[in-house]
């Protein structure tokens, strides 16, 4: 996988995720820059999503293949899951399901990665 | 956290059972974790299945059930009416049982968990996550329920 491309969207969840919190702690609700930066990470999680697709005839692993498809298919909707959460949310709990989804995006992120490094 | 009082901005966001509905306030967390979970034992599982069922069967039967079980209890935690609750709560219970008896049998049994998956070695795969959120999924449900109970009385 494009390494740059993890370490761009690994980046934005981490950073979307101290948003949320620094925004939970001034118990401030979602507001346009949340959302934009959840929309940019959509954005660059469909990048990879088609990225990935086109190259993922190289892992030879048909499980390990498969998991990684898993992955690439189920990330773009998991901002998009807790993005509607957190505006449905009129506390500061929104920005909660906001981080968890964040930080699922990384870890999902990272796995991507690990799984190409390591079948490939 | 438990001083914090959901109740402020219930209004148009919680759609049966007034204020105390289970998925909203810190059950908005609860239901996003639920649904990650969810998410990530579905897809495992399906895997698994379809790849690999010979290699442990009795492991992955266990974690298509465990998927389910995430499934139920995220949707019944959304409803969050007085059924879905009490779904929700029979729900997570199942899931508490099901985590630390899988995850005993693992360390005892290996041969039969070869693979990880989200409920062997007490999920320390996914960060324990799924030996900590059943116990904060019946506390939380435990206060949404006697909130219930107050509202009920002073109605």
């Amino acid at each position: 996988m494009l390494l740059w491309l993890t370490l761009a969207l690994s980046g934005l969840s981490v950073l979307l995720l101290l948003a949320a919190g620094w925004y939970a702690a001034r118990d401030r609700l979602i507001d346009d820059v949340l959302l934009g930066a959840s929309a940019v990470l959509v954005v660059g999680l469909v990048v990879q999503l088609v990225r990935g697709l086109t190259v993922m005839g190289a892992i030879t692993d048909a499980s390990e293949r498969a998991t990684f498809v898993a992955y690439l298919v189920t990330l773009p909707f998991v901002p998009v899951a807790t993005a509607f959460l957190a505006i449905k949310e009129k506390s500061r709990w929104s920005m909660g399901a906001l981080a968890v989804g964040a930080f699922g995006v990384f870890v999902m992120v990272v796995r991507i990665q690990q799984i190409w490094e390591l079948h490939v | 956290m438990s001083d914090d009082e959901p109740t402020t901005d219930a209004g148009p966001t919680s759609t049966a059972g007034g204020p105390a509905a289970s998925g909203s306030g810190p059950g908005r967390i609860l239901v996003a974790v639920y649904a990650l979970l969810a998410l990530a034992a579905t897809g495992r599982s399906v895997m698994q299945i379809a790849l690999s069922f010979d290699r442990a069967p009795l492991a992955y039967i266990l974690s298509a059930v465990a998927a389910v079980i995430y499934v139920v209890a995220t949707v019944a935690l959304v409803r969050g009416d007085r059924t879905s609750v009490r779904v929700a709560t029979v729900a997570i219970t199942i899931e508490l049982v099901g985590v630390v008896t899988v995850g005993v049998a693992s360390y005892v049994d290996t041969a039969a968990f070869p693979d990880k998956t989200v409920w062997s070695h007490f999920g320390s795969g996914y960060g324990y996550v799924p030996l900590v959120l059943p116990v904060l999924g019946l506390l939380w449900l435990r206060r949404v329920r006697a909130e219930r109970a107050r509202e009920d009385l002073s109605a």
